[in-house]
């Protein structure tokens, strides 16, 4: 033998991981094996949710029957240790309940298999075992669905799937049907701020419930979003942002009511972390993206891209504004290293108001908003409490916006969405300005 | 090679489909014919099948393909004569081989003189031979079978001015079984033809013999009476003789065929062959263990039998709309495939010729329960010719070479029966019996092992079969037993490859022995069976305990 044709041993690159840990089970891949390629996946995050959780799936199914008889689809739990069965009542529902209810047939067997991982509540865990599956099982057309939803309808499958099974488009936004005080974090800040960084009119950026394609879930799988640091939090506005940046193909869909939930105090913060973090976060990689963007274009929406409700709705807006004026107070030194001076100075004139004379300007919030990505990007304290300090300082511009609208009609509560996302855009090159000194 | 004695020769049956004028032309005319077929049978033999379904052979006006006799006691002057098909009748059973004949009985052809005389006046002694009636309102909640061509069960007369009865074309007025003198003639006939020697009849259209108001004139108890009354007259004169029963029915409807063991010993499974290409097309075994499942236990002696392909169409009476639709769009998106409710096309080209799909269809037609029929010229993958009219296309002539008329006949091209398949793909320079002899690869040779192996154990013709239910969907798996004798079979309805883990704990012990290639594989132990199988793939182990 020559010394060319010798067979030698192949190189090991030091560094380069070659085994790593995975996230699915055993068990969970042996049922993957067991589904194979579909063309339809619809993902269930779960988290003690049996009161409802019977009643979802059979919804799922039977929107499955009715609209994709044909298509090979599986719905895949991922249940993060629930302690009500909710797991057993997934994989319980059988197909023939739902057909003798529903008079559908099948064509083919309607897989649904379940998993389950560490991490209590639907979160990003849950995101990426569902991710994962439809990557594995290569699937065409991939719904998540929110598990505290109780008004699941077989026709959200048609609506959140159709646009990416039959018309191409890799990620369907869900649009609904809200009270005009509900989702307030999104229409004064997600909304708006999204549309001016990426030049997108998606109306809920940040959902538990859209439709995407397998090309996207696989490429979103990939990216760097998982890391132990951030344990992979606020994966579902990420997904939205990756679907903008990897130019993806985006739809929005209206699917009717959007169940009005009640929220404590104490859950702004976890909110913002999950939402306004990731934000801001994502403008250090993306910034080649947004900061060549000036205005917007709406997206391809099937329905109305918003509806209003008015019925009335307690809020307690003295403590809204108690907690603003303590916020501004408390965290003054914060603020100094986060805000303008001017900006700070207004802030602390606001928080001087009566009650009745309360108002946080539109011009002066964006101005605020785009100060705190600003000093995000630069870390002039910890993240984690940059984003936690503006806490306060949503609840004043909450405390705004319920104020002057409190009598407004549908018309006249959208008119200032579309004026506050309008100062987003004009304030933009301030925020670049900033971006820029601190690069 | 004698045939054999056993009673229960069909179980065990490979049987080939034929209609004589397709097969081979020994004078020259064009035309198939008996002496053709009869040089022919060494190829059969060593095809390894052991029945003959010969399609109708008789005189007629040939409107229907044959189905539309005008004599019963004779031969169509085409195919040779009533001496040439006694010749054929010995030849065959001195190679083993079992000749089953079509018969007819509920219609004849409107040229038949018994028809002749019945229309020709009220009083004549056969008038009451067919249905007659005065008014075309009768039976109203019948179906009309013949959708694309028939727009009422009843056609008008004009020489006896009055409507007659036919579930079939205008052309095939039905025969009226009310009538003891016609049951007592369509004896004679099935005698005449048993005395020459044939062992089984295949019994066309049995559902509709008799009609009654208020019924759909399907299954009628009246019609099961004339037919055991015919099997008690077969297993008295001429036992060992067999009678397989057309009828497309679902499978608790097509039950009663059975009777205790008295009536019917064989009826096609109609409702199982769409469900085989339904599965293979969704990759999913799921229409094919329902149907298998809603199937109802027969009679010991009795037997169903499984075709992937046939002279007709490929029927989708007996699935639901929505299968229907999907059946359509799988395979006869273009819709001059379609007629009737069905697809006419052949095996080859429905699975885009593909041959693992071929392979795998015919896997699952050899080992599943029941006795196998093989339409000719699919063991080669014969083409179909869609712009032939009606289901012609299916109907053309064996290819057997390359050369002239493809070995089919010495005419002139032009005076053959029908065109031979042409195209690149499937005509018969490609796809012809020599130059698949001379190929060791080629389905031709392929077919004939699988029919050995099918043949080499009566598990697979008489034994009882148990599904498993492995989490994989793709896979179609069953155990096939017979005393001790079992066989495991395992499916991949998918066209990627599949691992699929079966629970075998009741073989426990037992070492599986692939039967084409007899390579022993690992012995079943209480862990699940971790099997992979590639695209379209099968196995077939046989389970022995050593």
């Amino acid at each position: 033998m020559s010394q060319d044709t010798v067979l030698r041993a192949p190189t090991i690159v030091p560094g380069i991981k070659v085994a790593e840990e995975t996230f699915l089970t055993d068990d969970f891949l042996r049922q993957l094996i067991n589904v194979g390629e579909v063309d339809i996946l619809v993902g269930l995050p779960t988290h003690n949710n049996a009161k409802t959780i019977e009643a979802n799936v059979k919804a799922i199914q039977s929107g499955i029957l009715r609209w994709f008889p044909r298509e090979r689809a599986v719905i895949i739990n991922a249940d993060g240790g629930s302690r009500d069965g909710t797991p057993e009542l997934v994989t319980g529902v059988s197909i023939d309940d739902v057909r003798a209810s529903s008079n559908l047939h099948a064509l083919r067997t309607l897989h649904s298999i379940s998993t389950k991982y560490s991490g209590g509540p639907a979160g990003p865990a849950a995101m990426r075992t569902i991710l994962a599956a439809a990557d594995l099982l290569q699937a065409k057309a991939c719904v998540l669905m929110s598990p505290e939803s109780s008004a699941v309808e077989g026709e959200w499958f048609l609506k959140l799937l159709r646009p990416v099974r039959n018309d191409g488009f890799d990620f369907v936004c869900p649009t609904y049907r809200r009270h005009k005080f509900e989702g307030l974090l999104i229409t004064n800040l997600l909304y708006p701020m999204i549309r001016a960084l990426y030049g997108l009119r998606i109306r809920e950026p940040y959902t538990h419930e859209f439709g995407f394609s397998g090309r996207l879930a696989g490429g979103f799988l990939n990216q760097n979003v998982w890391d132990e640091a951030t344990g992979g939090r606020g994966a579902e506005l990420r997904f939205t942002l990756a679907a903008i940046t990897k130019r993806h193909r985006i739809c929005q869909t209206f699917l009717g009511d959007k169940e009005h939930i009640e929220h404590r105090g104490a859950d702004l913060v976890p909110a913002l972390r999950q939402t306004v973090g990731p934000l801001f976060s994502a403008m250090d990689a993306d910034f080649p993206v947004w900061s060549a963007v000036t205005g917007s274009q709406p997206v391809p929406t099937s329905g109305p891209d918003h509806e209003v409700m008015m019925e009335p709705l307690r809020v307690n807006r003295k403590r809204l504004r108690d907690m603003f004026s303590s916020g501004v107070s408390e965290l003054a030194s914060v603020f100094q290293s986060i805000l303008s001076s001017s900006t700070l100075s207004e802030l602390h004139q606001i928080a001087r108001m009566e009650e009745g004379d309360f108002n946080y300007p539109s011009e002066l919030w964006v101005r605020t908003v785009y100060e705190f990505a600003a000093s995000y990007q630069k870390s002039v304290i910890s993240r984690d409490h940059i984003i936690q300090s503006l806490a306060p300082l949503f609840r004043g511009r909450a405390l705004t916006v319920l104020n002057g609208n409190r009598n407004s009609s549908a018309e006249e509560v959208e008119h200032k969405i579309e004026e506050l996302c309008l100062e987003f855009e004009r304030s933009k090159p301030y925020l670049l300005q900033m971006w820029k000194a601190g690069e | 090679m004698p045939l054999t004695q056993d009673m229960l020769w069909y179980k065990d049956a490979v049987i080939y489909q034929v209609h004589v004028r397709t097969f081979q032309d020994s004078n020259g005319d064009g035309i198939g014919d008996f002496p053709g077929l009869e040089q022919k049978l060494g190829y059969l033999q060593e095809l390894g099948i052991n029945a003959i379904w010969l399609m109708p052979f008789f005189p007629s006006p040939l409107r229907d393909d044959g189905y539309d006799i005008a004599d019963y006691y004779s031969v169509h002057s085409s195919y040779g004569t009533l001496e040439d098909f006694r010749k054929l009748l010995e030849s065959a059973h001195n190679r083993g081989i079992r000749i089953i004949i079509e018969m007819v009985l509920n219609h004849t052809s409107d040229q038949h003189p018994w028809f002749q005389e019945s229309r020709s006046s009220q009083n004549n002694p056969r008038r009451d031979w067919y249905v007659w009636s005065d008014t075309d309102n009768r039976y109203r909640g019948t179906r009309i079978i013949f959708l694309d061509t028939e727009k009422s069960n009843w056609a008008w007369d004009p020489i006896s001015k009055s409507y007659y009865w036919h579930r079939f074309f205008s052309h095939q007025p039905d025969l009226n079984y009310d009538n003891p003198a016609v049951r007592e003639q369509m004896w004679a006939v099935m005698k005449f033809w048993l005395e020459m020697g044939v062992d089984a009849f295949r019994l066309d259209a049995v559902p509709y013999l008799v009609e009654r108001e208020g019924t759909n004139c399907e299954n009628l108890p009246e019609t099961h009476l004339v037919l055991k009354d015919l099997r008690r007259r077969l297993d008295e004169q001429f036992p060992g003789r067999m009678l397989l029963a057309e009828a497309n029915q679902w499978p608790a409807d097509l039950r009663p065929y059975f009777g205790d063991g008295d009536e019917f010993h064989m009826a096609f499974h109609f409702p199982l062959m769409p469900r085989m290409f339904m599965g293979l097309k969704l990759e999913d075994r799921k229409p094919i263990i329902e149907i298998l499942q809603q199937t109802p236990e027969i009679p010991s002696i009795c037997q169903w039998s499984l075709f992937l392909r046939n002279h007709d169409e490929l029927t989708l009476e007996m699935v639901t709309d929505m299968e229907r639709d999907y059946m359509y769009d799988s395979y006869a998106e273009n819709k001059t495939m379609r007629i009737n409710l069905g697809i006419r096309r052949r095996l080859a080209p429905l699975l885009e010729n593909d041959r693992r799909r071929i392979e795998l269809m015919n896997g699952m037609l050899m080992s599943l329960p029941g006795t196998p029929i093989i339409y000719y010229g699919d063991e080669i993958g014969m083409g179909d010719n869609i712009n032939l009219g009606d289901r012609n296309g299916v109907r053309t002539p064996m290819q057997w070479t390359g050369g002239w008329n493809g070995g089919f006949s010495d005419a002139e091209p032009d005076r053959l029966y029908a065109p031979l398949i042409q195209n690149p793909v499937y005509g018969y320079p490609a796809v012809n019996v020599l130059a698949q002899m001379g190929s060791g690869h080629s389905l031709l040779h392929w077919m004939q092992q699988i029919i050995g192996v099918r043949r080499s154990t009566a598990v697979f013709g008489r034994g009882s079969i148990e599904f498993l239910h492995p989490a994989n969907h793709r896979i179609l798996a069953y155990v096939r037993r017979l005393g001790n004798e079992s066989v495991l079979v395992v499916n991949n309805l998918s066209g990627a490859a599949q691992a699929v883990e079966l629970d075998l704990r009741r073989y426990k012990g037992n070492i599986p022995i692939e039967m084409f290639g007899k390579n022993i594989f690992p012995r079943v132990s209480d862990a699940p069976y971790l099997l992979t199988l590639g695209p379209y793939q099968f196995y077939w182990f046989r389970l022995r305990r050593l």
